[in-house]
């Protein structure tokens, strides 16, 4: 039985993205519900929510879009660039909890307190670029995380693997140019999805070519197509790198329920990928990973696909 | 929509005495196929390609080794033939105010890869190839901004894409941009609004429950092969 953590916060329900909005913060109740039901709360190691250092958000953003995040948020504006970046006065301050949360989740793995843990947080992350907010993300927790596990751990080679059913752009795009830190993003082919980007010609550049990877998955496509690219691409790519540490971009809307997409993945599917990255993460990172929640909009399904996760993240039996 | 806003202005230009050396070395340099060929007033009198120049190697030397000696006499030729000698002369060329639909039909016309942009006056001004119309057509499609498309099937009546335009922005979600197609059901038009969002699934539910049809992607096509194999 492992020790996993769970990063779980009321407060990340006060993030306020009005009516109609699929990232609301029922998601984060379902998710709970799910994991309560499961009856896994007593062997979770419950990890609260703290505030972000400013270092580690300016470790990836830049100063001026900081600002800019805080000042239009604290004044009151209900959108930040897009219509799809809806916001209430404490936006800032639940995103800054996001990113603090996973951070210290981070360091409760890296100083042995937990071998892994899932982090149910929102706002999700890894949209946010540099110095934009995107679909939803206004800090790329992720891989603000990532550039912790450099600065502080001296961890040489990050392992990103995105499972969210969109390109995590923002993530690829901090790093598309960093040969230690690996990003994989299996998504819905981006002629057919937000946000356009993660096209399989997408590889890296300069010194990071070769350490960004994109498989674009077909409309309708599901557990086969999935099932197969991991076995024939993901692991021999992770088993090539040899990542210390694992981070997951865990969005569960490739779920065939979920119609943010048009990708068929049944719960079982969701399972079986889980399985597969924690048996790479026990081969070359001594089981250390750190599951972070981007997407995931099927309120009906989030619960057991949460209980799924988690179970695997224990080493428990899941069935499918 | 003007040809000169989408060309190449820097034009890379050759003589027509220049050696097809020459010539090849320019191409090889600047990374483009295509040299427009000037005289000394500097009127445009042809073209040359790096099809022409491969066509004026002998193809026999990679092909047979045993035949060198004979064919090392054949270089001593090569060396003499100039641009001149094997540029299309009197290209196809086109207007600076002609637009980048002409320019995509004459590219179709003529199967090329290229034309030399010359205005009213007789003056290079600039050459469009098939790539800037590809850049100008990615512009076009809006696919440079994060967004989703979705494609509608609509019956080939009057303000029918007035209704989706609407709805879509009642949701308060902007347009990349709209692409229409023929659809080769009969009467039946393929609408692609290509939406700067992530949030599509109350707008899809809401056109679904106004009647329209929405495709599955799968089932998206811009065009459709030709029905009969063309004449070889």
């Amino acid at each position: 039985m492992k020790r996993t953590g769970y990063l779980h916060d009321l407060r990340y329900l006060l993030h306020d993205t009005g009516p109609h909005h699929p990232e609301c913060s029922e998601r984060i109740q379902a998710i709970h519900k799910g994991i309560e039901a499961g009856g896994l709360t007593g062997r979770l190691k419950r990890i609260r929510a703290v505030p972000a250092q400013m270092r580690w958000i300016e470790a990836v953003h830049a100063p001026a879009y900081i600002r800019r995040f805080e000042e239009l948020c604290l004044n009151g504006h209900r959108i930040f660039d897009f219509p799809d970046n809806q916001m209430c006065p404490e936006t800032y301050e639940v995103a800054l909890l996001a990113v603090g949360g996973v951070i210290e989740t981070v360091r409760q793995v890296m100083a042995g307190e937990i071998d892994n843990a899932f982090c149910a947080v929102r706002p999700p992350g890894h949209h946010a670029e540099v110095g934009q907010a995107m679909g939803f993300c206004y800090f790329n927790n992720v891989a603000i995380a990532a550039r912790y596990l450099q600065t502080e751990w001296q961890v040489q080679r990050v392992g990103i693997i995105d499972v969210d059913v969109h390109h995590g752009n923002g993530t690829q795009h901090i790093f598309e140019q960093d040969p230690s830190v690996f990003y994989y993003s299996c998504h819905e082919h981006p002629t057919f999805a937000f946000p356009g980007t993660g096209r399989a010609f997408e590889k890296g550049t300069g010194p990071g070519l070769g350490t960004t990877r994109n498989w674009p998955v077909l409309p309708g496509q599901g557990d086969v197509e999935y099932r197969q690219l991991i076995q024939e691409d993901l692991l021999p790519e992770m088993d090539r790198f040899k990542p210390e540490v694992v981070l997951v971009s865990c969005g569960f809307d490739a779920h065939e329920e979920d119609d943010m997409s048009d990708i068929r993945l049944t719960t079982a599917g969701y399972s079986h990928i889980m399985r597969q990255i924690v048996a790479m993460a026990e081969r070359h990172a001594g089981g250390r990973i750190v599951s972070v929640l981007e997407g995931g909009y099927c309120l009906a399904r989030l619960p057991e696909l949460a209980c799924n996760h988690v179970k695997i993240l224990l080493g428990e039996e899941v069935a499918g | 929509m003007f040809v000169h806003r989408s060309m190449t202005l820097k034009v890379v230009t050759v003589r027509r005495e220049a050696g097809i050396h020459e010539a090849r070395q320019l191409m090889a340099h600047h990374q483009i196929r295509h040299l427009p060929v000037l005289d000394d007033d500097d009127r445009l009198i042809g073209i040359v390609t790096d099809r022409d120049i491969r066509g004026a190697l002998p193809l026999e030397m990679f092909k047979s080794p045993d035949r060198c000696q004979e064919l090392c006499q054949k270089i001593e030729s090569i060396t003499q033939i100039r641009v001149g000698d094997i540029m299309t002369a009197d290209p196809v060329t086109i207007g600076p105010h002609d637009t980048i639909e002409d320019a995509l039909l004459m590219f179709q016309r003529h199967k090329v890869g290229a034309f030399p942009v010359v205005d009213a006056g007789g003056r290079l001004t600039g050459i469009i190839s098939v790539r800037d119309l590809l850049r100008a057509f990615t512009n076009v499609l809006g696919i440079g901004q994060p967004g989703t498309l979705l494609c509608i099937l609509v019956e080939e009546k009057v303000g029918q894409l007035k209704r989706i335009v609407d709805a879509i922005t009642e949701e308060g979600i902007s347009f990349g941009s709209v692409l229409v197609a023929r659809y080769w059901d009969e009467n039946k038009r393929a609408v692609f609004p290509y939406l700067l969002t992530n949030n599509v699934v109350r707008i899809k539910r809401k056109l679904k429950s106004m009647g329209f049809e929405l495709l599955d992607p799968m089932e998206w096509y811009l065009d459709q092969l030709p029905q009969h194999e063309p004449k070889s």
